[in-house]
């Protein structure tokens, strides 16, 4: 089983979070389909597999942590409690720096440090979303 | 040493002590690299239309001091102090409107501070004619400071540790901040600053041969509120802050992810009292108690903090700058 965590928190203004990432139909349609794929997220992201678990607490979070052979995650809090769980994973970066937000123990795919917003400590809803400061699908499968 | 800002905050008093403390700064041995006067009258006027400021501008122009007249908030000077903070200097000597230093003042500061390692803050004898109080067996500690008077009310005679300074000091810019939650009087704002300063680590030293004269004038002054309830507002923050003396206060106004990093660092925080959102993630009291106790908790703001240090290491380092 691997973890999916697709969407980082909402914005306040309603835009789409920069740190979302473009494709994940399409990468979730490239892992081999004999391994089970769960999603975690809250009420109102949209569902990507069948498996669609919402507003998990904490402790229920961790347990599936440690019960997943890996996961894939946005820039999130999701990648800093599998990180506190010691699970290393994959973290799918755009427009957030994973030198600052970042553990070194995942695999932290960033197409370009370009990408990056000048000032990263102020509020995402200022970011705009851009597919293109994301790794391609066919790039990121390599990883998992 | 580097870059010093000399402060002034002041509010009616033009034409009483105000130009006294200019004269006196001008006249210093060694010189600030600017002079900021924050104006905080209720009705405030333009200055330059006066002959006595002008001659006060002229003389900082040939000594090659750079000034600035700026019109404040009129929220007190606490929120003053905080600008002069942020303004980029590495040092800012703050000076009252009513506190004239004596010509040598800034430059024992100044070597006191390069001379002795990782000081914070470091003032001298702030003398309130005619009284002279026996400061004799001042500790300068912080859980004495309602059962001693402060050092800095008699003459100075060799250097001394203490937990604070009040009134007049120099002091290491943008490594600490100012309470903004304090009320426009700004009871005990410079108490607890150089305190802060203190549990950051820093030294503050009360100096000998840096004396300034405290001439209490009953007129004006940036603290001229009579309402009680601003004193014991103030008053109470300041307890609420001195209580918690043996603790590391660290408040997490941040989200799930920065609680889960902090995390990994809390046990190698002394004594720390939490206030944060995610109990689930660590024990906590509510971020609603700690405003209420401390007043203003922008500066345990990580984002600001790392905005402010122009951050490119780790999450978890800045937060083991922070509290560490």
């Amino acid at each position: 089983m691997i973890i999916i965590h697709p969407y980082a928190k909402a914005l306040i203004n309603g835009k789409q979070n920069p740190k979302n990432y473009a494709y994940w139909k399409e990468l979730i349609y490239l892992i081999d389909k004999s391994i089970h794929i769960v999603q975690i997220g809250v009420d109102g992201e949209e569902q990507l597999v069948d498996d669609f678990r919402m507003n998990l607490p904490i402790i229920e979070l961790r347990q599936l942590i440690k019960d997943c052979r890996t996961w894939i995650s946005v820039d999130s809090f999701f990648q800093h409690l599998a990180w506190s769980e010691g699970k290393p994973g994959i973290v799918l970066w755009s427009v957030s720096d994973p030198l600052i937000f970042g553990h070194p123990e995942n695999t932290n795919l960033l197409k370009s440090r370009d990408n990056l917003t000048p000032n990263q400590f102020l509020w995402w809803d200022f970011t705009e979303h851009n597919p293109d400061y994301f790794l391609k699908p066919e790039e990121v499968i390599k990883f998992i | 040493m580097n870059k010093v800002l000399c402060s002034v905050a002041t509010r009616g008093r033009y034409f009483t002590t105000l130009p006294l403390v200019l004269q006196a700064i001008i006249n210093q041995t060694t010189l600030p690299d600017k002079l900021v006067i924050f104006d905080d009258n209720d009705e405030p006027k333009d200055m330059r239309n006066e002959m006595i400021y002008q001659y006060f501008f002229q003389m900082l122009d040939i000594k090659g001091v750079k000034w600035e007249w700026l019109f404040a908030e009129k929220k007190g000077q606490h929120h003053i102090h905080q600008q002069a903070n942020r303004m980029g200097y590495d040092w800012v000597w703050r000076c009252d409107d009513d506190c004239i230093p004596e010509p040598n003042v800034l430059q024992n500061l100044k070597s006191y501070a390069t001379e002795i390692d990782n000081v914070g803050a470091v003032g001298g004898a702030i003398l309130t004619p005619p009284n002279l109080f026996d400061t004799s067996n001042v500790t300068g500690k912080i859980n004495n400071i309602c059962s001693e008077p402060n050092i800095q009310w008699n003459h100075i005679e060799k250097i001394k540790e203490v937990d604070h300074l009040h009134c007049s000091f120099l002091y290491r810019a943008g490594v600490h901040d100012y309470n903004l939650g304090l009320s426009r009087v700004a009871h005990r704002e410079e108490t607890l600053f150089t305190y802060g300063l203190y549990q950051n680590g820093y030294k503050i030293l009360a100096a000998p041969h840096a004396e300034s004269l405290h001439m209490k004038n009953p007129e004006g002054g940036i603290r001229s509120e009579t309402r009680k309830e601003m004193y014991e507002h103030d008053e109470a923050i300041f307890n609420n802050i001195v209580g918690l003396s043996d603790r590391t206060i660290v408040v997490l106004n941040c989200g799930l992810g920065d609680h889960i990093v902090f995390n990994s660092i809390l046990s190698d925080i002394p004594n720390p009292v939490v206030f944060g959102c995610y109990p689930d993630v660590i024990p906590c009291r509510s971020i609603a108690e700690a405003q209420a106790l401390f007043g203003n908790i922008d500066q345990y703001n990580i984002y600001g903090k790392m905005d402010q240090w122009k951050w490119t290491g780790s999450l978890q380092d800045a937060f083991r700058k922070l509290y560490l």
